[in-house]
């Protein structure tokens, strides 16, 4: 994992610049990343935009309340990752189906019982990792996201609330899942 | 085997993704903040006008109505309502400010239990023996004043007991997802 954009806005420059420019400078640096956290939480096309915006406008209103109580980067994928979670605990009131998210021990157990063959082109691979990902109880779908962004795990732990070993132990599972359920895809799709 | 060598791949894979990014200036932000809290508002004064409505219509029936149960009735249906719609406005969402705060778990958690909470417990049983039996009671002693009237008042007697049976379950149901979430998430903590 890399550590090369941690914190390029400083806490000081937020209070300095005030909420626009530091929301301006946020969408700049992370706009993409935050689209990718709005696709893995949603898979409706007009869901999805209305999360990708309730996600720049909490990070916007955000911004008044930031004073430095942790690195901005964490601050961002909190806000997100925050946001997206209501989205998805809303839209489970009325679609019973997304209420039984997998949990990577049940994700696990389903792709032990998988034999393992070979893997799939890159935009297919892309497919099935977005639709893994979007089957994964939400904790999981945080690290997970974390860790394809980027991030390392004590950042991870400062987002998600878990310890640097969990996180190191839930990324090498679900890595080890992602890989099982890519092979059982193929094998599927012939 | 390709997929060997998957995991490392990953996050360049996952970048691919291509998208141009969701592009949003502070004003366009500040109109859509707008926007939304101009729908609250109307939200809110419909349910307020819905409610007072209720209240003026219960608190005026104790002077129209001369009848111990009517009386009895009106005067725990406008208790009821009250305390139905304090309810309501005091168990709102979290504000957006306090997201950054809150790690991921600990906001799961406590959304989680914000809204179990109020699907079950005394939020629920308070809210419905609250408002719905004083109703039936003014229903009573309405009957009882005037009897040509009362099997229109046994219908609407028998409408909010009907309402009652479909709200508990599906609340206690509600309930039980909840925490049948929270109970997988706490578990997850405790190992880690």
């Amino acid at each position: 994992m890399t550590t090369s954009d941690v914190g390029k806005i400083e806490p000081q420059e937020v209070a300095r610049s005030g909420q626009d420019e530091a929301y301006r400078q946020a969408a700049s640096e992370y706009g993409t990343a935050l689209d990718r956290l709005a696709y893995a939480y949603e898979a409706d096309p007009d869901r999805r935009r209305d999360l990708s915006q309730e996600i720049h406008l909490a990070l916007w209103r955000s911004f008044e309340k930031f004073n430095g109580q942790c690195s901005i980067r964490t601050w961002i994928y909190r806000v997100a990752h925050n946001v997206a979670t209501s989205h998805v605990i809303r839209q489970s009131r009325w679609k019973r189906n997304t209420a039984a998210y997998l949990t990577l021990e049940e994700a696990e157990a389903q792709a032990s019982r998988e034999n393992v063959e070979i893997s799939a082109d890159r935009h297919q691979t892309l497919t099935r990792l977005l639709a893994l990902i979007q089957g994964l109880d939400l904790i999981d779908r945080q690290v997970i996201l974390a860790y394809l962004e980027d991030l390392d795990a004590e950042s991870i732990g400062e987002i998600t609330g878990l310890s640097t070993a969990n996180v190191w132990t839930r990324v090498h599972r679900i890595k080890n899942l992602l890989v099982h359920q890519f092979h059982k895809g193929v094998r599927d799709a012939r | 085997m390709p997929g060997d060598c998957l995991p490392e791949d990953l996050q360049i894979l996952w970048k691919e993704m291509s998208m141009s990014p969701s592009t949003f200036s502070p004003p366009q932000l500040r109109a859509e903040l707008e926007r939304l809290n101009e729908g609250k508002r109307r939200k809110s004064i419909v349910f307020l006008a819905a409610m007072g409505t209720l209240i003026v219509s219960f608190a005026s029936f104790f002077f129209l109505f001369p009848n111990t149960l009517a009386r009895t009735g009106s005067v725990l249906s406008v208790f009821g309502l009250v305390y139905w719609l304090a309810q309501t406005r005091m168990s709102r969402a979290r504000p957006i400010s306090e997201m950054g705060d809150s790690n991921c778990i600990q906001f799961y958690r406590a959304e989680l239990v914000r809204r179990r909470d109020l699907s079950r417990g005394f939020p629920l049983w308070s809210r419905i023996l609250l408002a719905m039996p004083p109703w039936i009671v003014f229903n009573l002693g309405f009957a009882q004043l005037y009897p040509n009237l009362a099997p229109i008042m046994w219908f609407d007697c028998g409408t909010i007991v009907a309402v009652i049976a479909f709200i508990v379950p599906m609340g206690l149901r509600q309930a039980r997802m909840y925490q049948r979430r929270i109970d997988l998430l706490d578990a997850f903590q405790s190992r880690s």
